[in-house]
């Protein structure tokens, strides 16, 4: 199991269609991935559960994987908060 | 108590009748338990409901394309997405098999469920967002609710009464007006829309954006619509019921009066003949134009035939309608305008865009027939074999570009070419003209022209274009006005350009149709209006009271008029010109 915490940095957080290109990446990983923010802790692979979390801008989240390809699943995470999901800003 | 509300006047005339209301539920939710035996049923509705909506997104996602592309597809996917989830899917599916609801309720709920959620949420973007799921599970209920009935909605006004509503479709005005319902009253929408137009060819009073009309009226309420005050009289008093009365007196002498005017020759005071066309899409305008004496068909509108149907009419079903049209007209010309969907006309097959930010500058009339040259082509092939039965023309809407005419004219040479080619008849020349409805083409028409054979002006898009007001925002309505100095000289330039290049040019939009516009547009040249054949007989006996010498004279001035009040003060004088 890998964890990361990592910073929401795209100015409109994550809303449908940033959840939408989370969901999309993690597609075909084997490993379980999660999202854990103010307690509570939802599936990284559904986007009514990203959605839910209500992650706006600069809230701190943990980032968790676990399964055969957990180092993989989690830097395609990471790497998609870090470009701030595409948008630009 | 007596009680006046006003709105815009759609349509004319007045109507004295119970009110029954339709209060706006956009979908039917089904509140009851379902029994033990139903659940299995209902899963399975709700299963294909989510999979139909699945599909319609699919099928969308292949269609965007253009300057939005990215943002529109990412919306899109996520709503994909949603219908995909299992999170989000199985809370209903459990709702129906352990709470025992109905799979329209067991939506609602879970609807109301995650809404509650984003609107706690502190960030003032993601709580707006509620938006996505309403879109999603608007999509689902639709699909739900077209498995349940396939009749949209059933309107409950009947023979004698008038229906109060927040909207009514086009499609649900002829049946209204067949079963004997005296008039329309809505809350919202507007004068232009197009069923507005619908309401005025069926002679249905009708008044939109009449606010407060859904918390004012009641059932059963006795009211009358004044179509020429734009009022709708709650509660009417003895006096209202007199003029009502007398109104109806005048309506019977008038129709009697225009009665006579059948078979007579439309033909201004000092000998100028005006050809009068119908627009006609039905049988029974047909039938109509016929009987009133239509010069031929200024404008049949193919996307009737797309209008509510899932798949596309082939080239075979096209070249019936278009023959029986030729055929129905025995003889006279008529004018085929090919599909024009798009902005507020939009189709269930599935061929204009769905989901564009702005419509009604987006992938509309030629633009979109041109990016399906299968579907052009299949219309053209159609056209040109109805050709055989009696003389029809080709018209290419929203054109904005001469290379677009080049385009549509390098097809339909194809077209004939392959035709002939493989044995059929065709006539000889088949004439292809341009709607001028955009400015720019109105502008541009010396460049055009040369590649046409006639334009016909579309009044209600050019006003829309050349104002920047969309012709269906009640709020604009007062903005939205075809006597704009701008819109005139539009019209002036069109018509003198078609003519000194030897082209005919009609009139077609709302304006060909509307009696108090007949001066103005003779004043500017036109000969050819293209209107409703319903309004065909009103306008041929104020055409035979003009003198279009003594209006023509006017014409220059009505253009240097700067304001709107002073173009209605030289028109008053034009009225006692002509």
């Amino acid at each position: 199991m890998l964890e990361k915490e990592i910073t929401v940095s795209n100015k409109l957080g994550l809303h449908a269609r940033a959840s939408a290109k989370l969901v999309q990446a993690l597609h075909g990983f084997q490993a379980s991935a999660f999202i854990l923010c103010r307690g509570k802790e939802v599936n990284a692979k559904s986007i009514m559960g990203v959605m839910m979390l209500a992650a706006g801008l600069g809230t701190p989240v943990t980032l968790r994987t676990q399964g055969v390809d957990e180092a993989a699943a989690m830097q395609t995470m990471v790497d998609l908060f870090q470009r701030k999901f595409d948008e630009g800003q | 108590m007596r009680l006046v509300l006003t709105g815009g006047r759609a349509s004319y005339g007045m109507a004295l009748g119970r009110a029954r209301l339709e209060q706006p539920s956009r979908y039917l939710i089904d509140e009851r338990l379902l029994d033990e035996n139903e659940i299995g049923g209902e899963v399975e509705r709700l299963t294909l409901a989510l999979a139909a909506a699945r599909e319609e997104l699919r099928i969308l996602r292949e269609k965007i394309h253009g300057a939005m592309t990215r943002e529109v597809a990412e919306f899109v996917d996520a709503h994909s997405l949603m219908l995909a989830d299992h999170e989000f899917t199985n809370g209903m599916f459990d709702l129906i098999r352990i709470g025992r609801y109905h799979a329209s309720a067991a939506l609602k709920m879970q609807r109301d469920n995650i809404v509650a959620v984003f609107e706690s949420m502190d960030d003032p973007y993601l709580r707006s967002r509620k938006e996505d799921i309403d879109h999603v599970i608007a999509r689902v209920q639709a699909n739900l609710q077209r498995d349940t009935s396939h009749e949209e909605r059933k309107l409950a006004a009947r023979t004698g009464e008038i229906l109060v509503s927040d909207t009514v479709a086009p499609s649900e005005l002829v049946p209204l007006a067949e079963h004997g319902v005296l008039g329309v009253v809505l809350s919202s929408g507007s004068t232009v829309s197009h069923g507005a137009i619908l309401a005025r060819s069926l002679h249905l009073p009708m008044l939109v954006a009449v606010h407060d009309a859904l918390a004012y009226i009641q059932d059963d309420d006795l009211i009358l619509i004044d179509g020429e005050q734009g009022e709708v009289v709650v509660h009417p008093t003895a006096q209202d019921l007199a003029r009502y009365r007398t109104w109806q007196r005048d309506a019977t002498q008038k129709d009697k009066r225009l009665a006579l005017l059948r078979d007579a020759d439309t033909r201004t005071r000092d000998g100028v003949s005006i050809a009068l066309y119908a627009n006609a899409e039905s049988p029974a305008d047909i039938a109509q134009a016929r009987a009133f004496g239509a010069a031929g068909v200024g404008l049949y509108r193919t996307e009737f035939l797309f209008l509510q149907r899932k798949e596309l009419p082939n080239e075979e079903e096209q070249f019936l309608a278009y023959r029986d049209l030729a055929l129905g007209m025995g003889g006279l010309p008529v004018t085929i305008r090919t599909l024009d969907l798009g902005a507020d006309k939009t189709d269930s097959s599935g061929v204009a865009l769905d989901g564009e930010e702005n419509p009604a500058l987006g992938v509309r009339g030629v633009r979109l027939s041109l990016r399906r040259p299968q579907l052009m082509a299949s219309q053209l092939r159609a056209i040109l074999r109805a050709s055989a039965y009696g003389p029809v023309r080709v018209l290419v809407p929203m054109v904005t570009t001469v290379e677009e005419m080049h385009d549509v004219r390098r097809m339909l040479t194809d077209c004939e070419r392959e035709l002939r080619a493989s044995g059929q008849t065709i006539a000889t020349h088949i004439e292809l003209g341009a709607m001028i409805e955009v400015p720019a083409a109105a502008l541009a028409l010396p460049s055009i022209i040369r590649s046409v054979d006639f334009v016909a002006i579309g009044t209600n898009d050019l006003v829309q274009y050349t104002l920047a007001v969309d012709r269906n925002n009640d709020q604009l309505a007062n903005l939205y006005d075809p006597l704009h100095p701008a819109v005139l000289k539009l019209i002036a330039n069109t018509i003198a350009v078609a003519h000194k290049a030897g082209r005919r040019v009609s009139l077609c939009g709302e304006m060909a149709g509307n009696k108090h516009y007949t001066a103005l547009l003779i004043a500017l040249g036109l000969t050819d209006f293209s209107m409703h054949p319903a309004l065909m007989l009103e306008v041929r006996e104020t055409v035979n009271t003009l003198d279009r010498a003594a209006l023509r004279v006017h014409a220059a001035a009505l253009l240097r008029a700067p304001t709107r009040a002073k173009i209605e003060h030289a028109l008053a004088r034009l009225s006692s010109a002509g």
